[in-house]
């Protein structure tokens, strides 16, 4: 589990990952601890659309608009 | 006869909406996406001669509130105190909704767990061992499936039963030697001040300052032993109790689901196929056009022999009422003032029943929640996040909730700007306008002009924002993350329910202001005595003459300026005033056939007039509620003087450019 480290947002469709660090500030650190979305955690990206996302985490889904993606870093699976 | 109050919290699109209207035989607004419920509703049910108050809250992800809807729901649970609360939880995400739990036991109130959408986990095979979760977390677990009504009696036993109880079972997370000993030294020194500690239970509040929480900090803040709550804080390294305290949180999670969950086969996931084709990069926004214009068609198409019927039926009416009710003025009372003015705007009962279908369809397939996806890049690029988009959709219905449900986006300038453009999304009371005036003066090309009008209201708000954005509002856009529910198939009950619900109001409103409106208008037209009705001697006729030279230059006359003003209170009240000044006539025609005939009326300026009502002044209550979510009646003001403008400099351009494509109407 040592490999690169990149945002989220480059990640394409159906590559899986998991979260290194969440680099947003503190009121939105919480709130996507709230969604389960905090370091550790699997995600698998579903849909890239030039920036926005759609991420499977745990048993739920999200989109995200390229402005979070940026800031939620991330190791991709080997 | 103790009262007892349960507030129903948890995650956004647990159906905690659904339970408390089950429970209580309310039909507040539920639908598949989150963040439907923006503002809290109480509801009283009676029970053994019990009254129970529940309280239907805000969806929200943490207690840490971070949007308007949120802060809601943590302030209620945290300064109203209920005796319990119902933390509703979806048991196909109980990860996640787990989280949520630690911190709600961390405010020692009462908990009891509603494991709702049980059914959609047993068909995907998943079991919950629903009393080995209870005993682990020892909080009583019941089981609901709020669409079938299953589990609330259970539930509000269980509910009162954990009220009544003292000590309750209570179950808290340990976070390890470390934090807990910060946790304690914390506590040590709030509880030097009395007042906060008869407000907050101290162990939350401790662990929400280790946290970095800035609504804790704040409650803090006034307090005498605010200094030496900053000196233990000042030496400690808060970003990472927060990375560590979550952590925790999901530990204890994990080490309780496999001892309570067996999940089931994994088949391959129906959401994540449509969604595929959906929002593709380039099918998306076509799919998205697509299913607007053909709502649009549907509006017309089907709803065409239904509103025919009704035309007859007042027609037979009027043409009745002519002969039975013996005084001229109280034939013209009923005749031009009720039928002519509530019957113009009840004529449209069917488009506007087929647009709330369609609109609740989008609502409960979870569509919606796709949409804003799927508009995010056209959002970024105007200044807002795509989430803004929902508010707009919703506002096709009614701007009212759409400048409420607002309150889901973050940044509270993309808010602002969000409730400032959301009266030029043409609400439905605005469609019996442009029915009436596209049906009469555009034939076969109406369905093509009402789209037009739509896309007109869309792209002037979506001008406005950006024009806000670089101007009065200056900011980035604040980056969003917003849940993508499952599909779900709506049943024929609750889209009709739903349909009816809302529908129902339109009426209601035709048999209240705008009958009230229409009996106003009536009056004016009539006085004083022995003028001929509806003549430019009334006093009608006074009031539109005074208006008209500030609407002249569009092309309108004085009919239309007195529509106009008392369109102000609601815009349907334009077709209902048009309907009394014109009057049904006496062979009960149609209100189309007399604006026809009005020389004084081309299909360039009835475009213009269209585009005019779209854009003006948004109706009173859109007003105050702008007042309401803006927070000052400055925001109000602006949004009035704004419209008028706009849509005054709008039309006049319009119906200038307007005859040479018309062919010189
Ligand atoms: N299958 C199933 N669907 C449910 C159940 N309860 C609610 N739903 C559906 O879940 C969706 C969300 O329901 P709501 O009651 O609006 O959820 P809410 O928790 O009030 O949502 P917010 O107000 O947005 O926080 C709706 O489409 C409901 O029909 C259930 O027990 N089973
Ligand atoms: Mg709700």
């Amino acid at each position: 589990m040592t490999g690169a480290v990149c945002p989220l947002a480059l990640l394409s469709a159906g590559t899986e990952a998991t979260v290194a660090d969440v680099r947003a500030d503190r009121g939105m650190r919480l709130r996507l601890a709230g969604m389960g979305l905090c370091p550790e955690v699997w995600v698998r990206v579903q849909c890239a659309d030039w920036g926005s996302l759609i991420v499977s985490v745990g048993d739920a889904r999200y989109a995200l608009s390229r402005g979070i993606a940026m800031k939620v870093l991330v190791r991709e699976a080997a | 006869m103790i009262g007892i109050r349960i507030a129903l919290a948890g995650n956004p699109n647990v159906g905690k909406t659904t339970l408390f209207n089950a429970l209580t035989g309310s039909r507040q607004h539920v639908g598949n996406w989150p963040g439907v419920t923006v503002e809290k509703k109480t509801g009283r049910i009676n029970r053994n001669g019990h009254t129970i108050e529940v309280i239907d809250l805000p969806g929200t992800y943490s207690l840490t509130a971070y949007s308007a809807d949120e802060v809601v729901a943590r302030d209620y649970i945290l300064e109203e105190k209920p005796d319990v609360v119902v933390q509703v939880v979806d048991a196909t995400h109980l990860e996640r909704n787990l989280y949520l739990t630690t911190q709600i036991t961390e405010l020692e109130v009462p908990v009891v767990i509603a494991l709702n959408m049980v059914d959609e986990a047993e068909a995907t095979g998943c079991t919950i061992d629903r009393e080995r979760l209870s005993s682990l977390l020892e909080i009583p677990v019941v089981r609901t499936v709020g669409t079938r009504g299953e589990g609330l009696d259970d539930l509000l036993d269980a509910a009162v039963r954990e009220a009544k109880t003292s000590p309750h079972h209570e179950h808290i997370v340990g976070y390890g030697n470390e934090i807990e000993a910060m946790i304690a030294s914390l506590v040590g020194v709030l509880a030097a001040d009395k007042d906060l500690g008869d407000r907050y239970p101290l162990r939350w509040l401790a662990a929400r300052l280790l946290e970095g929480d800035e609504n804790a900090l704040a409650k803090v803040k006034e307090s005498p032993v605010s200094s030496r709550v900053q000196d233990i804080l000042s030496g400690t390294d808060l970003d990472e109790y927060e990375a560590a305290m979550a952590d925790r949180r999901y530990d204890v999670i994990a080490a309780v689901l496999p001892q309570v969950r067996t999940a089931g086969a994994r088949s391959m996931n129906v959401s994540e196929m449509i969604d595929r084709v959906v929002t593709d990069r380039y099918l998306g926004i076509p799919i998205f056009l697509a299913l607007m214009w053909g709502a649009f068609e549907l509006t017309f198409v089907v709803a065409a022999p239904f509103v025919a019927l009704i035309e007859a039926g007042l027609a037979w009416l009027s043409a009745a009422v002519a002969g039975w009710l013996g005084p001229a003025w109280l034939a013209s009372l009923v005749g031009d003032g009720i039928i002519g003015g509530v019957g113009s705007v009840l004529v449209f009962v069917p488009n506007i029943f087929i647009l709330f279908l369609f609109l609740s369809f989008l609502e409960d397939t979870g569509y919606l929640a796709r949409a804003a996806f799927i508009m995010d890049r056209l959002m970024y690029a105007i200044g807002l996040p795509g989430k803004a988009f929902i508010p707009m959709l919703i506002g096709f219905g009614c701007n009212v909730p759409g400048i409420m449900a607002a309150r889901t986006i973050e940044g509270e300038k993309d808010r602002l700007i969000t409730i400032l453009v959301n009266p030029f999304i043409s609400c439905s009371a605005r469609l019996p306008v442009y029915i009436l005036f596209a049906g009469a003066f555009f034939g076969a090309a109406a369905g093509a002009v009402v789209f037009f009008l739509y896309v007109l209201g869309i792209s002037t708000a979506i001008g406005s924002a950006k024009l806000f954005r670089h101007t009065i509002l200056p900011g980035e856009s604040s980056p969003f993350i917003m849940e993508m529910p499952p599909y779900r198939l709506p049943t024929v009950g609750t889209s009709l329910l739903h349909t009816w619900s809302r529908g129902a109001m339109y009426v209601r409103k035709a048999g209240t202001i705008i009958l009230a409106g229409a009996l106003v208008v009536w009056c004016l037209a009539s006085f004083p005595f022995g003028v001929e009705y509806g003549s430019s001697e009334s006093l009608a006729g006074s009031l539109g003459r005074l208006l008209e030279p500030l609407v002249a230059p569009l092309g309108f006359d004085w009919k239309i300026a007195v529509a106009l003003l008392f369109g102000l209170v609601a815009k349907e009240v334009v077709v209902g005033s048009l309907g009394v000044l014109y009057g049904t006539g006496e062979e009960g025609d149609a209100l189309s056939t007399a604006l026809l005939a009005d020389p004084g009326l081309s299909a360039a300026t009835a475009l213009a007039l269209m585009v005019f009502v779209l854009l003006y002044a948004p109706c009173l209550a859109t007003i105050a509620t702008i007042r309401k979510e803006a927070g000052s009646w400055r925001w109000a003001g602006f949004s009035v003087a704004y419209g008028l403008v706009l849509a005054w400099t709008l039309s006049l351009i319009v119906g200038r450019i307007a005859p040479f494509f018309l062919g010189g109407a």
